[in-house]
């Protein structure tokens, strides 16, 4: 980047032009007029942050003082090393080091160069970017072990979210790798379940829960026939709506009639155990058919319905009802 | 709280206990020795007095909540009057004015009532063969009669098995060996069962034959008539005259077309005298009209129907658990009587097992019931080994530790026997194609509002629990969603 190669080009300049640059107050006199972009001016190359992943900052010390070679080299040993300790200044690795927090200034001047640098790519909306999970506050402090104040933390996730928002056929490999330094290491869709298989009897095999009920449903090819721990369908559930519940994806894909169903429940209600039957048919049918998963998601039967009985609390006399007022 | 309890109290110690203050007092606080408040204090805790809270202000109104007792809640509306509600319960309403007619409905008769080309329709049932299942109750409150314009009823595979077994029995009347077929409606709840033996009633009549069915097996049992011990029975066995005349009340009515032209053939010895030159209906009528003879007649009855050349019979029986097992009557020694002991019930009994033959050939129907059923383990142990054989497979052991009724055991033992008469019928689910042929029946009456094509009547075939009948009915023409 700028600021780098600056320093480099320096550092090279600082090489060749030993007599001239290498006390350091002289430099920074002639470079007070320069504009604010190339202080990055030190004795060491400037640390490439937005590459490294470890959570713990890698620390790149000076470059070791050489007073015998550079005294040498400027006149012959005729002055000793006293004075040249007077006139020397050590320069801090960042920039940023005056600042409370240099990592993050880093960071954020980094993230805020990239974004200009590539803010002309064309976007996608931000529904459409990929899923990232980013490093919390939390974690992003622990990391640079800096007290970061969260508004600023989420300056930063703004420019990182734009950053995501590239269209992925033009994202730039730098910015990947920037963004890298700020995602956590888990992403959703990481974890991938197995793919349901459809075992040598033709059986496809689903689990389903709610409430405190379990079931398991087998679903063959066949004509509509139910059974559900060894019971029909009206034997097992009295209720019509439980009945209509337990084969629900089913009905509701219009498969009802190209399927039959085996089905375990146990635990809970029989509202529970049918509606623990409507997730392992819905799982154990897209082992089958996988692309009815969109008509099964507005069916409402992908989704586990987490909600259980709320706990009892100290005072209540259930989980929120309070004992009668009384007056005296 | 230093109340007048405790001023009181002090006022005691001084004072004779005999002579308390107020009467009042006394009877609210018993009698305390003096120097000890506590026991008075713990044992009586004052109750707040009523109307502690202030007084509404004046022009405030307050809020009253109760019903007030005067003149106004009492007779708001008439009270129905005595046997009403009951009326209303038992009634039995074959025909909705507001159900479409169904022009494609066919009408069972005589020649096509046995057919199996009816397998799969849904066919009517004539008029004067609703009136007869009317007379001997065959219809039932829980069945779904009043959704339609008049009865009609699916003739199911299980129905073309049971007309073919009214056909063989029909085919050996003539000759020398008559058949007596003996059958067990089995089946979950709501599969047809009652409806079942409704059909067979209905091709008993139509057919001709002799119909004698014991509507509910439950009121013969429940101890609601009066009952007598039979003279000269070893062991004792009990009449119920007032039931025997009502059912020789009902089995006159059901058969009209047969007592219009009996003769008596036989003697008898009756307690009421006959008149000369009666017919058969007489007899039977002298029966309902003197419960007391009730019995022999009935027994006459028998004898005239025993005779050669009379039609077959069909013996129908509802809710068989109810008969085998104890009755609620109870004995002189006050043990309670077997319904086995019951002189009906035995009637019925010793044919279905076997030990008396129909003398004319005939069928012996006996549903069982799913939802008003005591336990009878000998019998579902009786049936389920009897259900074994049918799929050949382990008959099942009996539990030793279970009470079985031995004479249950012993009554129903044919059914373990590959060669005996007695068997039971499964009533099991509907195929689609039955299940279609009711929905269109449903749909034509107006009362599915749906068009009836494959989707609907696998749905509804496979909601009802793989075509239970009655939940067919109940999901697609009672549960209007």
């Amino acid at each position: 980047m700028v600021c780098r190669k600056f320093a480099q080009s320096l550092s090279r300049a600082v090489d060749t032009f030993g007599s001239q640059s290498w006390t350091q107050c002289a430099r920074t006199a002639r470079r007070s007029l320069q504009p604010p972009t190339s202080r990055c001016i030190s004795t060491t190359v400037s640390r490439p942050a937005e590459i490294e992943t470890e959570i713990q900052e890698p620390f790149t010390a000076a470059k070791p003082f050489d007073f015998e070679a550079e005294i040498g080299r400027k006149d012959g040993g005729k002055k000793d090393g006293k004075n040249i300790l007077r006139t020397l200044r050590v320069v801090p690795a960042s920039p940023s080091y005056f600042s409370a927090k240099p990592t993050f200034t880093d960071d954020f001047l980094s993230l805020s160069a990239l974004l200009r640098k590539v803010a002309t790519l064309p976007t996608i909306p931000n529904a459409e970017a990929p899923k990232v999970a980013w490093k919390t506050v939390e974690q992003y402090r622990i990391m640079t072990n800096e007290p970061v104040k969260t508004q600023r933390f989420h300056k930063m996730l703004h420019i990182l979210r734009r950053l995501n928002c590239i269209h992925p056929q033009l994202m730039p490999e730098e910015v990947v790798e920037a963004m890298k330094r700020y995602k956590k290491p888990s992403q959703p869709g990481d974890v991938k379940p197995k793919p349901g298989v459809i075992d040598e009897l033709g059986r496809a095999k689903g689990v389903g829960r709610r409430k405190t009920s379990s079931a398991v449903a087998w679903l063959v090819e066949g004509e509509g026939e139910v059974l559900i721990n060894g019971q029909s369908l009206t034997e097992f559930f009295g209720r019509l709506h439980h009945r209509e519940s337990a084969v629900w994806a089913l009905k509701a894909t219009q498969r009802l009639d190209k399927y039959n169903l085996f089905g375990l429940v146990q635990g809970g209600g029989s509202t529970g155990q049918a509606e623990a039957m409507t997730l392992a048919v819905a799982k154990a049918l897209l082992v089958h058919e996988p692309a009815l998963k969109p008509a099964l998601r507005r069916a409402g039967c992908i989704t586990r319905d987490p909600r259980k009985v709320e706990r009892k609390k100290p005072g209540h006399v259930k989980a929120r009802k309070m004992p009668t007022w009384v007056k005296r | 709280m230093p109340s007048a309890n405790c001023l009181r109290n002090f006022s005691q110690l001084s004072l004779d206990a005999t002579a308390h203050s107020t009467a009042a007092s006394r009877f609210l606080q018993p009698r305390v020795a003096c120097f000890s408040t506590s026991a008075a204090r713990y044992a009586n805790p004052q109750m707040k007095k009523k109307g502690m809270t202030a007084a509404p202000k004046k022009g405030v109104k307050t809020l009253n909540t109760k019903k007030s007792k005067g003149a106004s809640g009492a007779d708001a509306g008439k009270r129905p009057a005595q046997g009403e509600r009951k009326a209303q319960r038992k009634r039995i309403v074959l025909s909705n004015n507001n159900a479409l007619e169904v022009s494609s409905l066919k009408d069972l008769t005589k020649t096509n009532v046995l057919s199996e080309a009816n397998e799969g329709l849904v066919m009517g049932l004539p008029e004067p063969v609703v009136d007869a299942l009317r007379d001997v109750e065959a219809f039932k409150t829980t069945q779904g009669w009043s959704f339609f314009r008049r009865p009609a009823v699916l003739v199911r595979k299980e129905a073309i098995q049971l007309a073919k077994l009214f056909k063989a029995a029909e085919e050996a009347a003539p000759g020398k060996d008559k058949k007596t077929i003996r059958r067990i409606l089995t089946g979950n709840r709501m599969s047809g069962k009652s409806t079942l033996l409704l059909q067979g009633l209905s091709m008993a009549f139509l057919r001709q034959w002799f119909v004698i069915s014991l509507p509910e097996c439950q009121d013969i049992v429940n101890a609601h008539t009066d009952y007598a011990p039979l003279e000269g029975s070893e062991p004792t066995q009990y009449t119920q005259d007032t039931y025997t005349a009502a059912l020789l009340s009902q089995t006159l009515k059901a058969n009209k077309a047969y007592f219009e032209n009996a003769k008596i053939t036989q003697k008898h010895d009756l307690a009421v005298p006959l008149p000369a030159k009666a017919k058969l209906s007489d007899l039977v009528a002298i029966g309902v009209a003197n419960p007391e003879a009730s019995w022999s007649v009935f027994k006459a009855l028998w004898t005239e129907l025993s005779q050669p050349g009379q039609p077959q019979i069909l013996l129908a029986a509802e809710g068989l658990s109810h008969i085998m097992q104890n009755s609620e009557y109870m004995n002189a020694d006050v043990k309670p009587i077997h319904a086995h002991d019951l002189t009906i019930v035995r009637h019925f009994v010793d044919h279905l097992s076997g030990v008396k033959q129909l003398p004319n050939g005939g069928v012996v129907l006996a549903a069982t019931s799913k939802s008003n059923a005591p336990a009878s383990p000998a019998m579902d142990f009786r049936i389920k080994s009897a259900e074994a054989l049918k799929i050949q497979t382990s008959i099942p052991q009996w539990n030793p530790y279970t009470n079985g009724d031995a004479r249950t055991m012993e009554a129903l033992k044919d059914l373990e026997n590959p060669k005996a008469d007695l068997d039971i019928l499964e009533v099991g689910g509907l195929s689609k194609e039955e299940a279609r042929s009711i929905m269109e029946y449903y749909a034509e009456s107006g009362m599915l509002r749906h068009q009836v094509n494959d989707g609907l009547v696998t749905e509804k075939w496979s909601l009802a629990g793989m075509g239970n009948i009655g939940e067919l009915e109940r999901a697609s023409v009672r549960a209007r969603i």
